[in-house]
């Protein structure tokens, strides 16, 4: 009842949304709508149609349906993303979550300390930390052979570990909250009715804090879909289009070959995506406060 | 008591204002009084260090002052590397209120910034002074578009091959060494890699990490001294993917990676790869090295990165031969620095007389032993101040450079570069990669990026 209340439109409450509403309007919405017009025009960094650019119609499309680069950069920025935000980031989060809830205070207070650490580190310090820890002379080739270079030779699975290292810390402490927020008289009643540990976190743990699983899922997607320092500064892109994904390969389009219409169109290829998990983050939000109300 | 509390603060801060604005005033009066000429130059990029940046930078606006009590010479320093330095001059340029009067910027985009319309043409300036006519022909062709000439050089970069005495006369090969064709560095090689395991046999950089110096300093040199050394065909306006002397350029890079002669991925590939052998030269690590000329003056005690008073000793240095022998046996790609004038400056002359005060004698040697470059004019590449401050290396870099081709000046280059990075990249990762392959790697990714239609293939 009072969630209905809060949904009916207010004169007053959108008067005072306003100015936030401008300032979305004016510093979002505006520039986004100017960067979909820049991906369909040939402005270009340098040269004649720097400053006397046109619209271009399709032109720009039609180079994006036949640029095979393209179609290999969307299905790599899918596996960085599924890979390391929803398989690596999720599973990591959720384990580092159950650890940390049944370690001694001190471990915990340890464990969790340096955890989110590496998540608040910039990710040009990660990124470097990550470069120095994966080539040749770096601490893994120390361990397994002098000549080993592990990030050249699986680029994308060292990319995707140092984004789940990077971003664990996030998940960590998300899923801890939702892991406090599970009642202890239904795990309780579980073991009573003689169900193992893991029959209680599977099946009754885990449905319980479904929603923040997902709502987790959705925001790390989000921040692994525009990462772009982390893979940049660690192989900016490579070997080859080993790690090639869109934010990368927008920015090379853009601002190495010069080419900004078309390094817009790929970022905007980018908010459509970012703009489908935003949204669907925020249906699952308003699932959960209507699951909690 | 909040009222009295803010009462002295608002005094306070009245008081700031009134000084700030008052201060703000007379700055304003002191600059209106003068001319004032903005330079934007490259302050992490360009010269070796940023002392040196800001010892030059800082010169030129000294003297220039002195000589011209009503101009201020306004620097405008530009952090970040090639491309940061491109964008950078690329937004400036988007606004006359922005636009340096004088910008440093590389010799490839001078055609783009021209295009663009921002460039002053300086041919009216050009034919009044000493030093122009001194300039090589192929230097000069850089600051040219469309008939008309937009900025003068003011140091170049070139490449040759560098080898180590000491792991020479290990191995047993003869010292002095005189390669004459490609296949005598890559015997050279063969005997170092077995006289001398552990140690680099040949450095020649590929894949994508260190952009298009990576091509500069590899493909493009070679292709220079290749059979048919042609990137941008003139006549058809078509960029080449596939050709006989691409298919040397890339037989003798598989030779050098499928037989273990080649350098560690992880160094090879890493964004600091142009300055690797910089360090590994001095410590015996590299045998030959495809490097360049600003090598020796990085081991100067100026510069002392690091310093090594050994090298003259140690690390001998020929120019890179043509594929087999063919007169004047030399291939290098030329790439440098240029200054080039505002097409909104309010000030032409007075920018064009401090210009022409950079290229003096003294300004440009410094810049050049500073930075690494070779001087355009053909008199101070023979000064004792330049020869001198890296020796045999400055010498040689002034021999080869009259010689050297210029990337062909057009944005699509880099695509073409980017695809034989990535066919380079290709060899060095999996050796067992072909010719075929490699060409097969830059075709379709010109291809691709740009259209089939603009691609050809040279027979």
């Amino acid at each position: 009842m009072e969630g209905d209340v809060a949904e009916k439109p207010d004169g007053v409450a959108f008067l005072l949304l306003l100015p936030t509403l401008i300032l979305l309007l004016a510093l979002f919405v505006g520039p986004v709508l100017y960067a979909f017009y820049l991906g369909l025009t040939n402005i270009a960094l340098m040269g004649p149609t720097a400053r006397h650019f046109h619209f271009t119609g399709m032109f720009n499309l039609h180079r994006l349906v036949r640029d095979s680069l393209f179609w290999e950069s969307l299905k790599l920025t899918a596996i960085f993303v599924a890979a390391s935000a929803i398989v690596g980031v999720t599973v990591v989060g959720m384990a580092l979550a159950v650890l940390i809830q049944h370690a001694v205070a001190w471990l915990r207070a340890v464990v969790g300390a340096i955890v989110v650490v590496a998540w608040m580190l910039p990710p040009l310090t990660a990124a470097l930390i990550w470069y120095a820890f994966s080539t040749t002379g770096g601490t893994l080739s120390l361990l397994g052979g002098s000549q080993l270079d592990v990030l050249n030779t699986f680029p994308m699975f060292v990319v995707c570990l140092a984004n789940i290292w990077a971003t664990a810390g996030f998940s960590m402490l998300v899923l801890s909250a939702g892991l406090r927020s599970v009642p202890t008289e239904v795990l309780e009643a579980g073991r009573m009715e003689g169900a193992s540990r893991w029959r209680v976190f599977c099946s009754l743990t885990l449905p319980i804090i479904q929603p923040t699983i997902v709502t987790n899922i959705l925001l790390v997607t989000l921040l692994s879909l525009a990462n772009f320092s982390l893979i940049y500064i660690m192989t900016g892109g490579g070997p080859g289009n080993a790690t090639n994904i869109l934010p990368i390969y927008s920015y090379q389009q853009a601002l190495v070959f010069g080419k900004l219409g078309y390094g817009a169109l790929l970022g905007d290829v980018v908010v459509i995506i970012a703009t489908i998990f935003a949204y669907l983050y925020v249906r699952v939000s308003r699932i959960t406060r209507m699951a909690a109300a | 008591m909040l009222e009295h509390r803010r009462r002295p603060l608002c005094i306070a801060a009245l008081a700031v204002a009134a000084l700030t604005v008052a201060g703000g005033t007379s700055r304003t009066a002191q600059a209106a009084d003068k001319t004032v000429i903005s330079c934007a130059y490259s302050e992490t990029y360009v010269f070796d260090n940023e002392d040196l940046t800001k010892k030059w930078w800082g010169g030129i606006k000294a003297d220039f002052e002195k000589m011209h009590p009503d101009v201020t010479v306004q620097l405008v320093p530009i952090q970040g590397g090639y491309d940061d330095i491109v964008n950078k001059l690329s937004l400036l340029y988007r606004s006359p209120a922005t636009a340096p009067d004088i910008a440093q910027m590389a010799t490839p985009t001078v055609d783009r910034f021209a295009s663009s319309g921002y460039l002053l043409p300086l041919d009216k300036y050009l034919a009044k002074t000493d030093w122009w006519k001194k300039f090589p022909p192929v230097i000069q062709a850089e600051g040219a578009w469309q008939g008309k000439t937009y900025s003068v050089n003011t140091g170049e970069n070139d490449s040759m091959l560098y080898y180590n005495v000491e792991l020479f006369k290990k191995a047993g090969l003869p010292v002095p060494w005189k390669p004459t064709s490609w296949n005598d560095i890559l015997a050279a090689g063969r005997v170092i890699k077995a006289k001398l395991p552990g140690v680099v046999s040949i450095w020649i950089l590929a894949g994508t990490g260190s952009g298009d110096n990576t091509v500069l300093m590899g493909v493009d040199t070679m292709l220079a001294g290749s059979s048919t050394p042609t990137i941008f065909d003139e006549k058809t306006q078509k960029w080449v993917v596939d050709s006989p002397g691409l298919r040397e350029v890339f037989s003798f890079y598989h030779s050098v990676f499928s037989e273990g002669l080649g350098a560690k991925l992880s160094d090879l590939f890493s964004t600091s790869g142009v300055t690797a052998p910089v360090f590994m030269i001095p410590k015996n690590q590299i045998a030959i090295t495809f490097g360049s000329n600003f090598y020796g003056g990085n081991w100067s005690k100026l510069v002392s990165t690091p310093y090594w008073p050994q090298a003259p000793q140690v690390a001998a240095v020929v120019p890179v031969p043509t594929v087999n022998g063919k007169a004047p046996n030399i291939s290098t790609t030329i790439g440098g620095w240029d200054l080039a004038i505002s097409a909104t400056t309010k000030h032409p002359d007075l920018a064009f007389e401090l210009l022409d005060f950079m290229m003096n004698k003294e300004n440009q040697i410094n810049a050049a032993n500073w930075a690494g470059f070779v001087p355009a004019d053909t008199d101070y590449v023979k000064d004792p101040s330049f020869i001198n401050f890296a020796a045999p290396y400055n010498e040689l870099s002034a021999v080869v450079l009259p010689d050297g081709v210029i990337e062909p000046p057009s944005g699509d280059y880099l695509v073409w570069s980017r695809g034989a990075q990535e066919a380079t990249g290709a060899l060095a990762q999996h050796p067992n990669t072909t010719v075929d392959q490699a060409i097969g790697i830059l075709s379709d990714y010109v291809k691709n990026q740009l259209d089939p239609s603009q691609t050809e293939v040279l027979k």
